[in-house]
């Protein structure tokens, strides 16, 4: 019975449990040692000071360090990393092709695009926003890029180079030079502010974090999640091909809609808030798929933990290797991340065409 | 859905071609003309690229009539949703492939996908492969296959997808083509009980004439994107295969009782397209 485990329950069964749990576990272990690397040390009696002390005169270096800088960040890596992951995992759940991600398609570009064009061309209008939707701006606008790029994607893919990796991948390649020269020419336009403002998105980093973005973030991603839930049964019906999965009874159409629009509010929220970090979304879903085969009812869960576990490593190493520097996290991901794609692309020798 | 499945009584038609028409490209298909009734086993034979499997997909609904109409079960076939069609009809379309390796045992549990609650789904999805000679293949991944594993599980998601459900009706394209002979006359029986039991239609693609003589009562015959003929399966049938495939057929009845036809020589081309006009 337990070879045959197809019960209704979307996501995690029992057997299938473990790896999640290992993964949860090794989760916690990084989040703790990743708050006790940095500059500053933190000792136990920091973790207790938050029930303690109100007073932050009183409170040490130590506790300021942990509760406002330290442990968010941890959290919001692990966010992050989950949303890539997930967005991942989706990528290549709808174009059925294992090489999919949203940094290499183009989505991460377009997103990081859209806000450039926000911090330089847009800023000048000198629009009457009301000050507390400002910080939605740049969120917005990245959703929107990602968005607009999710769908010509799409289209494009579909309808220029149906069913080739290769089309895929070089659509993704064209829309990455589009964005890269809109982002050089407003790179040109800039002031100071403003190219200061642009470098960090380029870069890619997750030194904005703080606790309101964490909240944010984490309902984003229980929203996405809840979603996925729903869909996730019909995406492995999508590995059949379109018609098939037409023939099974699940509308393509409306499923690659709301993939589409999940893709861009993960990949786009993620990059506006930290930048052009790739690979994470490759790499996840792929190292899931090996461990424990391509359903994606696992696949989408576990590559959300993988991810969180994968981009709060690499961040922990990107603050700390070169104290009191920090290397932006996003040259990190894409200095381990390319080898790796490159041995995905010999792996996949054969397939691609 | 139940109410939809009492209308369907035996004499009724499942599925109503009335002069249902397509145009891909510069190749214009149809008007197709005929119906299915309930349980039939239909056979289509034609030269390859005659625009049979156009015409399966005007019959799932894959491709929408762009002229005339397509009626399953007394409604038309474009204001079904895609979920209500998959109760009561399967396809097995002709190219099997399956992205990222996903176990055999999910790709046959697929074909249950539109079922919101589905407690028999283990064992259905057991019965299925090994009605489709596919049992020993549960549990490895799809694209460890070979080419005629591959066809027997597809053919098991097919039957998986209407097990419990009665007078439906399968499409199926080619499902015996990557198949060595012992396994084409098993699948063949397969076929043909599963549908027997459960009061299903069947519409399949042939390319071997034995086999639709074998398990079909009815033989569609398309060329050039027409339906040329629409025949009982007997040994009347001959000449019309004879002008249809432009070749010489020799038939003859076996030990068992059995028509057996053997292509024997090419004709004459014109000869075949006059016959085919005429």
């Amino acid at each position: 019975m337990n070879a045959l485990s197809l019960h209704l329950r979307p996501f995690l069964q029992l057997d299938k449990a473990r790896p999640a749990v290992l993964l949860a576990a090794a989760l916690l272990v990084s989040i703790a040692v990743a708050v006790q690397c940095g500059a500053v040390p933190v000792v136990g009696s920091d973790w207790l000071s938050v029930f303690g002390q109100a007073d932050p005169s009183t409170a040490s270096a130590g506790s300021y360090v942990l509760w406002n800088i330290r442990l968010p960040r941890a959290l919001f890596a692990v966010l992050v990393g989950a949303s890539m992951g997930m967005a991942g995992a989706l990528t290549q759940g709808l174009f059925r092709n294992p090489l999919a991600d949203p940094g290499l398609l183009g989505v991460s570009a377009g997103a990081a695009c859209a806000v450039a064009l926000t911090i330089v061309v847009f800023a000048g209008f000198n629009w009457p926003i009301p000050l507390a939707w400002r910080i939605w701006l740049l969120p917005a606008a990245a959703f929107c890029g990602a968005l607009g790029v999710c769908f010509a994607l799409d289209g494009v893919a579909r309808w220029v180079t149906p069913g080739s990796i290769a089309g895929l991948l070089l659509t993704g390649v064209a829309l990455n030079a589009m964005a890269a020269a809109i982002i050089g020419l407003c790179t040109y336009m800039a002031n100071d502010e403003q190219l200061r403002n642009l470098s960090f998105w380029t870069l890619g980093s997750l030194a904005g974090a703080n606790w309101a973005l964490v909240a944010v973030l984490s309902l984003l991603l229980g929203v996405a999640g809840w979603r996925v839930r729903q869909l996730v049964r019909a995406m492995n019906a999508l590995a059949l091909g379109e018609s098939a999965a037409a023939h099974v009874g699940v509308n393509v159409g409306h499923l690659r809609r709301n993939v589409i629009v999940l893709v861009a509010l993960l990949a786009g929220f993620s990059a506006a808030w930290c930048g052009m970090i790739g690979f994470i979304g490759l790499i996840a879903p792929h190292l899931v798929r090996t461990w424990v085969g391509s359903d994606q009812r696992h696949v989408v869960p576990l590559s959300m933990l993988v991810g969180g576990l994968l981009l709060l490593l690499a961040d922990t190493v990107a603050r700390t290797v070169a104290i009191p520097a920090e290397i932006p996290v996003g040259i990190f991901t894409a200095l381990l991340g390319s080898p790796f794609f490159l041995l995905l692309l010999r792996n996949a020798r054969g397939r691609i065409g | 859905m139940n109410a939809m499945l009492m209308q369907t009584k035996p004499s009724t038609a499942l599925l109503v071609l009335d002069a249902a028409a397509l145009t891909l490209g510069t190749c214009r298909f149809g008007p197709f003309s005929t119906s299915v009734r309930a349980g039939e086993r239909i056979a289509i034979l034609g030269p390859s690229g005659a625009g049979k499997s156009t015409l399966l997909t005007l019959m799932s609904g894959e491709r929408a009539a762009a002229g005339g109409q397509v009626q399953f079960l007394g409604r038309g076939l474009a204001t079904w949703s895609l979920q209500d069609r998959a109760h009561h009809r399967a396809v097995l379309p002709q190219s099997s492939e399956v992205a990222f390796g996903l176990p055999v045992e999910l790709v046959i549990g697929l074909g249950r996908v539109a079922r919101a609650h589905d407690p028999l789904l283990d064992p259905i999805v057991k019965q299925a492969a090994s009605l489709a000679r596919a049992a020993h293949l549960l549990g490895r991944r799809f694209d460890t296959l070979s080419g005629g594993e591959r066809a027997r599980v597809q053919m098991a998601r097919v039957f998986a997808q209407l097990w419990d459900v009665n007078d439906g009706l399968v499409l199926v394209d080619e499902p015996l083509a990557a198949l060595d002979p012992g396994l084409q006359f098993d699948l063949l029986d397969s076929l043909d009980s599963y549908a027997a039991q459960r009061g299903h239609a069947v519409v399949a693609i042939l390319h071997d004439i034995n086999h639709a003589v074998l398990g079909f009562d009815r033989l569609w015959l398309v060329a050039d994107g027409k339906l040329v003929d629409d025949v009982a399966c007997s040994a009347a049938a001959v000449p019309a295969l004879e002008a249809l495939y432009g070749i010489a057929l020799t038939c003859m009845t076996n030990a068992q009782g059995d028509l057996v036809i053997t292509p024997t020589r090419r004709l004459a081309r014109r000869v075949a397209q006059d016959a085919v006009l005429a």
